[in-house]
């Protein structure tokens, strides 16, 4: 029950410190959006021990563990476009699917051959 | 009250998708498109409105952005195997952030899609929030972005584990950077299970992918355009 309280508060604490950011985003002309702006802030805030972890730990890994339902109204949003789905559906899902794909081999195998690399130089 | 009736539903319906989930693995029980799928055949079914059921949806969505921003914690708790891996982070992301804006417009292009769905596939590789301001920047249509968006989070975490298997991907960095670079928080929620690493790893080249589309997607536009 009191982790209820504490990560309802924290979570909370969370959304009106991301309108802040939101604010300040939107007052300084910064071309980045509040979230992104939210995540330097309260990572140098954490770094510089400015808010402690305790403060918001509970409350962020619960709306981390929850990501995906975040998502579920955008998703749904997708019905307004299901005539123009229909109609080229096929082509944007070969779109999405070779990119992703391509993305993924690019990303990952450069990543695992600087990896490797590190390893070798490490083990000499 | 339409609105809340839509809210509970969606919370009701997420969380015995999640519980399936967990005890079937599965890529097509997966709760992020098991959910949406029923509501969307439920509306249609009723003919309730998008608009109608986005009045109780959008409380969901406006946990969206303090979501976002609680990636914060992750980063702060594993910084210092994030500096340990910063080149690899760095090079992967930016490597497949170009690869996924170029290629997503050369391939639409090519199968002769609409501009407007041209522009609107650009950020589909980042996560949701970003991908539709980037979307409104370089003149795309933002809700048809956050659908294009989805969409690779779906089709991330159905090839993710192929890509890995065909390319002998066994390294947890490199794990991470590909999914969180390639489909965003649906790609970093399967490489979390992969491993706490990857799933780390992950969310921060989501980050950073991030932060990259979002300068680099107007110059890349400006470059293609010519």
């Amino acid at each position: 029950m009191k982790n209820i309280v504490k990560g309802t508060v924290q979570v909370a604490a969370l959304m009106i410190f991301t309108l802040l950011m939101n604010k300040l985003a939107e007052l300084l002309h910064l071309p980045v959006p509040g979230s992104i702006l939210g995540i330097i802030v309260l990572f140098i805030l954490l770094e510089t021990g400015i808010i402690r972890l305790e403060w918001i730990d509970l409350g962020a890994s619960w709306l981390l563990a929850e990501l995906l339902l975040f998502f579920v109204p955008a998703a749904v949003g997708v019905m307004k476009y299901i005539p123009m789905l229909k109609s080229d559906g096929v082509r944007i899902l070969i779109v999405v699917i070779f990119s992703t794909f391509i993305v993924m081999a690019s990303s990952g195998l450069l990543a695992a051959w600087i990896a490797k690399q590190k390893e070798r130089r490490a083990s000499q | 009250m339409i609105g809340l009736i839509c809210l509970l539903g969606t919370l009701g319906l997420y969380a015995v998708s999640k519980r399936i989930y967990a005890k079937r693995p599965k890529v097509y029980l997966s709760p992020l498109l098991i959910t949406p799928v029923i509501i969307i055949l439920i509306l249609t079914w009723a003919q309730i409105p998008y608009e109608s059921y986005n009045k109780g949806g959008k409380w969901l969505s406006s946990l969206l952005q303090p979501a976002t921003v609680a990636f914060a914690v992750p980063l702060y708790k594993n910084f210092k195997v994030l500096k340990k891996h910063a080149t690899e982070i760095i090079a992967g992301v930016l490597t497949g952030s170009c690869v996924a804006m170029i290629s997503s417009a050369f391939l639409a292009k090519c199968l002769h899609l609409d501009t407007s769905l041209v522009i609107s596939l650009v950020p589909r590789s980042v996560t949701t929030p970003i991908a539709m301001n980037v979307s409104q920047d370089i003149g795309g249509v933002p809700n048809i972005t956050a659908a294009f968006v989805i969409m690779t989070g779906l089709l991330g975490s159905m090839i993710g584990p192929m890509v890995l298997r065909m390319f002998k991907i066994d390294n947890d960095i490199a794990r991470g950077i590909l999914y969180g670079t390639s489909s965003h928080g649906a790609g970093t929620s399967k490489a979390f299970e992969n491993s706490a690493l990857s799933g780390t790893i992950s969310s921060i080249s989501m980050i950073v992918a991030a932060l990259f589309t979002l300068g680099a997607a107007p110059v890349m536009m400006h470059m293609l355009a010519h």
